[in-house]
């Protein structure tokens, strides 16, 4: 028995692990640029990005086709790639900490379920909405009705659990499964009215997608991301005392209520925003911080600048491999990230379930 | 055939004419990538084969085209991948999208035309001549509409002829998934088919394609239950199917009528539309008119 | 600190009626009684982590009115058990404790927390592998790491524990006393939650016995510390400075004479 207590532990790191997340955190940020140019570079078409740079390089004007792909076809999805996978990858993080559960994902607060319910209502229904109304938003009914439907999920769900000024994590989690299931019951309905070529809209949605990015919705998404993850490194040390349990947070010095707050609303907006522009888009809100809680620790300080790289990394890659494996035509990226994810989760269980603290 | 569909097909007229005047004043497209099972068929029919590129997942006849790469599922282009291919045209069945899609595609000036999607001889016409004026080939097309519209008008009428004042009632079942079946209603490709062959579409209760409650099912009572043809053995599914409570007092059911046809051939409403009308009026009501 | 009229229901039952208690700086106070009798709600009462009615000054002031911050510079709360929700290391965890800009700057407090509680050499060790009495120690070091000064500009700090020493061996048992003493000499206030008798009367200033959400007794431990009190509010008789019967062995760790570290 001594000698179990006194060998080392199995999980011991070698080094501070703030030093390995620090190098991580340059590691991840090349890693994001390389694949941020492979992105640019690879397509379907034929335009290179070599060329066309030569080109500019040489003061030629690019053809009409190139400026096309590289400038209104990859250059927004790029962007949009790493703004929604930034976002999902960070959200899953914060939400992680913010319930004490590695399971947690932004679909605990309504997030995913008013979004899902809002998209379909503006798919099936969006028809009967006024003309004057259709020609306000235009191509873009659904992702503003995605939006504004997590967002209003959202704000449910935390007045429901909120009470003298406290909002339960624990109420919450549950009024989201409520919630959930009713959103599910709406939706069930609204598909059963829609019409065949509605159903497939539904369907292609729920999978997500980058296929459809414009400049106009990277100019939509990316204050709210931005301003959301901006907000996230002041979250840090209160999502680390939060692991302590709520009470022994407020002893060292945490406003748990101001952080709770912090957190839903941050999430709420680039969950939404990112759910909005892209679909429904699975497993990077999950895998991305247990990869790296499994590298370099549950610190939030490092957990969520990283997140948020590797979460743009990995789904830049996805998208890379959703459009050019069965070019022309494309996969959606929500099955790309499934069907990678699931297994390198499984994989994770399996090998390190003692690590992940489950 | 409603006052709407009337109006539509005018204005779709009106605006072909206008797309084919300035098709011709821009050179001849000679890349062209369809979208739409039957639109890519109207190619086939007018000769024009050779001037494509690429087609949707949707295009599966003739058997050739399927050698043609395919750009996905009509609703879900991206638009890198149609780029991809140079195409100088893309014609379009209605609701080919997403909206982002097309309008880069516009922006890329390539040229689309969008064919309407109307479930009867008026709107198989329709379609034949605005593919006809977007390939720069009005004649062909005004000879094919001509000769599709008499293969149509000869088919219908024989099918009415052969249902002889006592047209059957037909039930369209688009699948049978975890035992709810799903059945075409009013407005659908299966309902304009099985009015054009001489039938009575069973279900009238809603429109589209809809799962139904068993004893909806029951009541609807058909003489003939039609599906599409996946291929392979169908004796042991139909088996199956005609053992489905809600099937068995049916008279369909009873005389074991069930008809099944290709997919395509039956709902796609383009230049085969006289001879799927033939077959599923044979099916109905026998050989012998 | 001082507590006035202290009043907590849970769910439909008062656990407290009215309780009054003071504990000063310089002294470590006990809070003991039976299993019930709502040390631990009076404990939890005072900092605040379950609702009350009445009022708790500390240092003179409302801790209602206070922000989380302020009463974290001068307060430290160990929990009685503390499950943690992902696998951080003991160094991680004691780091919790640097209060940010007040000892922030002293980067190398966790280590000398860690040696006080005797887990030298544990930094990098992952917490939830650790033993119960383990953790314990290492919530008390993070304590120590949030309020290493016992006085700051002339005000004390106070370190409150809920049963510092429940799951550890008699060795680190002292270990632990000792370094409260340690903190109540050197001008600290502690405030702990005791269920061991003997280890009270030996380090405690004050004694405070409770009974049914009542104080039912409260002193210096030989004032506290009697057959009629103990065997009133325990209910079984307690026979104080008595020894066993000839031939079993028994051991007091007020046997221990000297403050010898052990």
């Amino acid at each position: 028995m001594s000698l179990a207590v006194d060998a080392p532990s199995v999980h011991a790191p070698p080094m501070d692990r703030r030093v390995q997340a620090r190098r991580l955190t340059v590691a991840l940020s090349l890693l994001l640029a390389v694949t941020s140019v492979f992105s640019l570079a690879w397509g379907a078409s034929g335009t290179s990005l070599w060329a066309a740079m030569a080109d500019l390089a040489a003061g030629r004007e690019l053809s009409r086709l190139d400026r096309i792909v590289l400038f209104d076809i990859r250059l927004p999805r790029l962007c949009l790639g790493i703004l929604v996978g930034a976002s999902l990858a960070a959200s899953g993080a914060v939400m992680q900490g913010l319930f004490r559960n590695p399971l947690a994902d932004p679909g605990l607060i309504g997030v995913s379920a008013g979004a899902g319910l809002a998209a379909i209502t503006a798919i099936v229904l969006g028809a009967m909405l006024p003309p004057a109304i259709r020609e306000l938003t235009g191509n873009y009914l659904v992702p503003i009705s995605a939006f504004f439907g997590g967002w209003g999920s959202t704000l449910v769900l935390y007045r429901v659990a909120t009470r003298h000024g406290q909002t339960s994590v624990a109420t919450m989690l549950l009024a989201g499964i409520a919630l959930g299931a009713l959103a599910g019951a709406l939706s069930g309905i609204l598909v059963y009215m829609a019409d065949d070529s509605q159903l497939r809209d539904l369907t292609f949605w729920g999978m997500g997608s980058l296929a459809g990015a414009t400049w106009a919705k990277v100019m939509a998404a990316t204050p709210i991301i931005l301003a959301a993850l901006a907000v996230t490194p002041f979250l840090a040390r209160g999502l680390n005392g939060l692991a302590l349990g709520e009470a022994a947070a407020g002893h060292i010095g945490i406003s748990v209520q101001l952080i709770k707050n912090t957190s839903i609303l941050a999430v709420a907006a680039a969950t939404g925003a990112a759910v909005a522009v892209s679909g429904g888009i699975g497993f990077i809100g999950i895998v991305v911080p247990h990869l790296l809680r499994l590298a370099t620790g549950p610190d939030h300080h490092s957990l969520l600048p990283n997140a948020a790289l590797l979460g743009a990394t990995l789904l830049l890659a996805a998208d890379m491999i959703a459009r050019v494996i069965i070019a022309p035509a494309e996969l959606p990226i929500g099955i790309v990230t499934a069907v990678l994810g699931a297994p390198v989760f499984l994989w994770i269980l399996l090998k390190r379930r003692g690590a992940l603290g489950l | 055939m409603s006052p709407f569909s009337r109006l539509y097909i005018t204005l779709s007229l009106l605006l072909v004419t206008m797309m084919a005047g300035h098709m011709v004043m821009a050179q001849t497209a000679s890349r062209i990538v369809t979208v739409g099972g039957s639109v890519t068929e109207i190619v086939y029919a007018l000769d024009q084969q050779d001037r494509l590129i690429a087609r949707d997942t949707t295009s599966s006849y003739p058997d050739q085209v399927t050698e043609l790469p395919d750009i996905g599922y009509a609703r879900a282009l991206s638009p890198e991948g149609v780029l991809s291919v140079a195409p100088d045209l893309i014609i379009a069945i209605e609701g080919a999208g997403p909206p982002e899609t097309i309008d880069v595609l516009k922006a890329a000036q390539v040229g689309y035309v969008s064919v309407p999607e109307i479930y009867s001889a008026d709107g198989i016409v329709t379609k034949i001549r605005i593919v006809g004026a977007a390939l720069d080939q009005g004649q062909a097309a005004e000879a094919l509409a001509q000769q599709v519209t008499d293969d149509l008008s000869a088919a219908q009428a024989a099918a009415v002829k052969a249902a002889g004042g006592h047209p059957k009632k037909v039930l369209f079942i688009l699948s049978t998934q975890g035992g709810r079946i799903m059945a075409g209603g009013r407005n659908s490709a299966a309902d304009g088919i099985i009015r054009m062959a001489g039938g009575i579409n069973a279900i009238t209760a809603f429109d589209g394609y809809k799962p139904m409650t068993d004893e909806a099912v029951t009541i609807a009572a058909p003489d003939v239950i039609l599906m599409m043809d996946r291929g392979g053995d169908h004796g042991a599914a139909t088996k199956e199917l005609l053992m489905m409570p809600a099937l068995v007092p049916t008279p369909a059911a009873q005389n074991g009528k069930v008809v099944r046809m290709n997919g395509l051939h039956l709902l796609g409403f383009g230049p085969r539309t006289a001879s799927a009308i033939t077959e599923l009026s044979q099916a109905l009501y026998g050989e012998t008119h | 600190m001082q507590a006035f009229d202290i009043e907590v229901t849970l769910g439909r039952t008062r656990v407290l009626h009215g309780v009054d208690f003071t504990a000063k700086p310089g002294q470590v106070t006990a809070i003991v009684g039976p299993n019930g009798s709502g040390k631990t709600t009076l404990l939890r009462a005072t900092t605040g982590e379950i609702p009350f009615t009445g009022r708790v000054l500390l240092n003179g002031e409302d801790v209602a009115r206070q922000k989380p911050w302020q009463l974290a510079a001068i307060r430290g709360v160990q929990p009685q058990s503390t499950t943690i929700a992902f696998p951080f290391t003991v160094v991680e965890i004691v780091r919790l404790g640097l209060t940010a800009g007040l000892s922030a700057a002293n980067t190398d407090l966790p280590v000398r927390a860690l040696e006080k509680v005797d887990l030298t050499g544990f930094e990098n060790r992952m917490y939830q592998d650790l033993s119960g009495g383990e953790q314990q120690r290492v919530q008390l070091a993070r304590v120590l790491t949030q309020i290493w000064q016992p006085m700051v500009d002339g005000t004390p700090r106070w370190l409150i524990l809920d049963e510092p020493v429940a799951s550890l061996d008699i060795g680190h048992q002292f270990t632990v006393m000792d370094l409260t003493r340690d903190f109540a000499t050197r001008g600290g206030g502690v405030v702990a939650v005791m269920h061991d008798l003997n280890l009270t009367a030996m380090f405690a200033d004050r004694v405070v016995l409770m009974q049914d959400g009542r104080i039912a007794a409260q002193g210096t431990p030989s004032e506290v510390l009697t057959d009629a009190t103990l065997t009133q509010t325990y209910g079984c008789p307690i026979p104080v400075n008595t020894t066993p019967p000839v031939g079993m062995p028994f051991l007091l760790p007020q046997a221990r004479m000297t403050r010898e570290p052990c």
